[in-house]
């Protein structure tokens, strides 16, 4: 296949906005290639859009679902020849997840969390989102034997571990929320700093980071760490997350990529001593990324209207139900950590509402590096991540962001400096955020750009960029991105002007990293008595089996 | 008043879905057109006329709809709609304009579940009973009903007023299990008997004419007189917070209540 004279966006290779042709064979992008040709001529071309972080499978989700029968209504699609049935907007079903990513030009999404122990859900669900590939990140933050192994300083046992963990959960990488809480939250207390000590547990936040990034490391793991801060949503936050990435600047990676990837920065970039004075701090991380190097984060972009929150920060979801009197889901998960799950409704005229949104553009608007910010709205926390296009419009254009701070509360103006804020980003920086860094974060080679080799992933917008100002133009812009003219996955057109004409399966990434055998030894002596001990179920019905993941990427990585 | 009768030329097996029977629909179509509106039988795609005879008076304007015959297993009529009337001389299906803004719809026999489901505005009459979940919200929904009427001259099912937000029901006859649940600023009257009414009430009011198992989360406060008949108002539903008000004739005592 060929896709013609495009305008060729692929931030990786170096390449922005150049005419020029891509050819695609056997699912990869090669040199010279026959067969069909897609006319592009004019049109923006970027590779298949990555989305690094979003809930989209597992228990949670389901829970969301099963506690908003409401969400249901909208997003009501019928079924055709071709696709299933699709519902919900901030809690969608399996099929509308996957439709709804490649409309939008995205071919490829990483669950953020998932227990080991609920992983074989997680995966049930990802079997069933058709068309992109995906991977899931594991949860360890509040596990108990990661909390011995760092209360003993034992890494090479941690290392172990994890590399057990994500083969059991068939996890691509190593996610930590609140680190400490989940653990804390099973005695109804969290923890509230990096130095607060865990319950029963002589450990610490900052330690069990410290630890899970060394362990991280010493596998040699494609992502890094992906970390929800502690106190996070909570009023002057900003402190410990600056704190939090000072703590792991002397660790280094042995990979190309960050040594940590705090995920959701909106929700942790808030100053304050409370709700009343509560302000941003965005200017402040932002800064903080433009000195340093060794971190990256994702927007988790607030949208307004409805989000379902849900997390596996289970005194969080606490605090939102009390606080909003919302429907409340709490779920204790065995020895491995707490979630919870809360719908709730951003409005345009709360004050805190309206600061949120103005942080996640700061953020992104501040910090200089595009490749240091992914562009997510935490799916649905934030916001759906169909809303992507109104969040790529929002940091294309000021004037559209001008419209939207008229229609929020004025403190909106005062308590940011978001209405200061001149930069309008381009394409290129809308290709690095969407698609290259995202990649690049993940450690996934072969996604997030058009080289040889790369995945055949492309997306061809109906936007002619020669010829459109997305600044002024950004209605037509944010239309055009929500329904593309082609999406390209695998070398296969999947949409066809925002239509979906093909449905292929995609594929799962997970990681199968090696350890010492007397490291695994170790580990499965622990894991015996555990699982006699504590857990509900069989070490033998834990393991996520081939059969959950039919089309795996096993990606190898382990101790050098 | 421009009026349309719509009689069925069957009877249904399969339930259908008529939501384009509706005065505000009609108002802007000629008969032909109208005749040509969709409907669902089970999930087969029909045109009105393929299941019933439309009759009336041509040319567009305000609209009357008469319903003639049994439309029991027909849904959805009169759903989100804004002006117009329509008289059903029979009874009438699941979902009866649920959503409304305004009009009105007037039935002679008895409405199906959901009558009038988050309705907003307008007013329904029911001259026999209705079902379950008279003006009450979608599952999952924080609001039902926010404003309008509802009046029934027979008795309503269970789960009246769920999560009534603002508006109005009265029920000549009896209420069944959880009227009023979740009020937050609806007035519901029941001249029967009702079954534990306003559980998690925040705000509004709820008048039982009859016998009512009153809720231990409800506080007692003082006799009152509402038109003519001495009830006990209870404060509630305390679990909330709430300062609601609920007024009951003959308070169904089990001895623990205390008041």
């Amino acid at each position: 296949m060929i896709i013609k004279g495009g305008i060729v966006y692929d931030p990786t290779n170096g390449i922005f906005g150049e005419e020029m042709d891509i050819f695609l064979e056997k699912g990869k992008v090669v040199e010279e290639a026959k067969g069909k040709e897609i006319d592009a001529r004019g049109l923006l071309v970027m590779p298949g859009g990555v989305d690094a972080h979003a809930h989209v499978a597992g228990t949670k989700v389901n829970t969301g679902r099963i506690m908003r029968p409401e969400d249901a209504r909208s997003g009501l699609e019928p079924k055709t020849k071709l696709l299933r049935p699709c519902t919900g907007y901030t809690v969608p079903n399996c099929y509308a997840i996957g439709y709804r990513y490649a409309r939008m030009g995205y071919t490829t999404v990483f669950e953020a969390a998932t227990p080991i122990i609920e992983s074989r859900h997680t995966h049930e669900e990802l079997e069933e989102i058709p068309i992109v590939d995906k991977g899931a990140l594991t949860l360890f933050g509040s596990n108990w034997e990661v909390l011995e192994c760092v209360r003993d300083d034992d890494l090479d046992k941690l290392a172990a571990y994890v590399a057990w963990g994500l083969r059991a959960s068939r996890g691509y990488g190593v996610k930590v929320v609140n680190p400490g809480g989940g653990e804390a939250w099973g005695f109804g207390t969290n923890v509230k700093g990096l130095d607060d000590p865990v319950p029963n547990f002589d450990t610490t936040p900052r330690e069990i980071i410290r630890g899970l990034v060394k362990a991280n490391e010493m596998l040699n793991l494609p992502h890094s760490v992906h970390l929800h801060t502690n106190n996070l949503g909570k009023p002057g936050n900003y402190t410990t997350v600056l704190d939090t990435m000072d703590t792991v600047k002397d660790i280094t990676s042995t990979r190309d990529r960050q040594v940590l990837h705090v995920t959701h920065m909106q929700f942790s970039s808030y100053g304050g001593t409370g709700w009343r004075d509560f302000e941003s701090e965005a200017p402040q991380i932002a800064e903080y990324f433009n000195r340093n190097d060794h971190v990256t984060m994702d927007m988790g972009q607030m949208i307004f209207g409805n989000a379902t929150t849900m997390t596996a920060d289970g005194p969080l979801e606490y605090n939102n139900a009390r606080l909003l009197h919302a429907k409340w889901s709490n779920h204790d998960i065995e020895l491995e950590d707490s979630s919870g799950v809360v719908p709730l409704v951003y409005g345009r005229k709360m004050p805190v509402n309206a600061i949120q949104w103005a942080i996640g553009l700061e953020l992104a608007l501040l910090t200089e590096s595009p490749w240091k910010t992914l562009l997510t709205t935490d799916h649905p926390n934030g916001g759906p991540f169909v809303n992507y296009p109104e969040v790529i419009t929002l940091l294309m254009s000021k004037a559209k962001r001008e419209e939207e701070m008229a229609t929020l509360h004025e403190l909106v103006a005062k308590r940011t400096v978001l209405p200061t804020i001149e930069r309008e980003l381009d394409w290129g920086d809308i290709a690095v955020m969407t698609r290259a860094a995202p990649a690049k974060v993940l450690g996934l080679a072969e996604k997030g750009h058009l080289g040889v080799g790369a995945d055949a992933d492309v997306t061809v917008y109906d936007l002619r960029p020669e010829k459109i100002d997305p600044a002024r133009d950004h209605k037509r812009v944010k239309e055009a991105l929500g329904r593309v003219k082609y999406t390209i996955k695998g070398g296969e057109v999947v949409v066809r002007d925002g239509e979906i004409v093909a449905v292929p399966r995609g594929r799962t990434y997970w990681v199968d990293a090696s350890v010492p055998e007397k490291d695994a030894e170790r580990v499965q002596v622990d894991l015996v008595e555990k699982f006699e001990k504590y857990y509900s179920i069989q070490k033998s019905n834990y393991m996520v089996q081939d059969a959950y993941v039919t089309d795996p990427v096993v990606v190898k990585a382990g101790v050098i | 008043m421009r009026e349309i009768t719509i009689v069925p030329l069957q009877e249904f097996e399969v339930p259908l879905e008529a939501e384009n029977i509706r005065p505000d629909i009609f108002a802007t179509l000629s008969l032909e057109e109208i005749r040509d509106l969709e409907v669902w039988e089970g999930n087969r795609r029909r045109y009105l006329s393929d299941l019933f005879s439309v009759a009336g008076n041509d040319g567009t304007g305000e609209c009357l709809i008469r319903l003639d015959g049994d439309f029991s297993r027909v849904k959805r009529i009169g759903e989100g709609m804004r002006e117009g009337e329509i008289l059903v001389r029979g009874n009438i299906g699941m979902r009866a304009g649920s959503g409304m803004r305004g009009g009105s719809i007037n039935i002679e026999g008895d409405a199906g579940d959901w009558l009038g489901r988050e309705m907003r505005g307008g007013s329904i009459s029911v001259k026999g009973n209705a079902g379950n979940y008279v003006g009450s919200r979608y599952w999952g929904e924080r609001c039902g009903m926010r404003g309008g009427e509802i009046e029934i001259e027979g008795s309503a099912g269970a789960y009246l007023g769920d999560h009534i937000c603002g508006g109005q029901i009265k029920v000549k006859g009896d209420a069944g299990d959880f009227p009023g649940a979740s009020n937050r600023g609806g007035a519901i009257t029941i001249g029967g008997d009702a079954h534990l009414p306003g559980a998690e009430m925040v705000s509004g009011t709820i008048v039982v004419k009859g016998r009512a198992r009153v809720l231990p989360s409800y506080g007692f406060q003082e006799t009152a007189e509402i038109e003519g008949q001495l009830l006990w108002k209870f404060v509630g539903d305390l679990v909330e917070k709430g300062k609601g008000e609920l007024y009951v004739a003959l308070v169904e005592d089990d001895g623990q209540l205390d008041k």
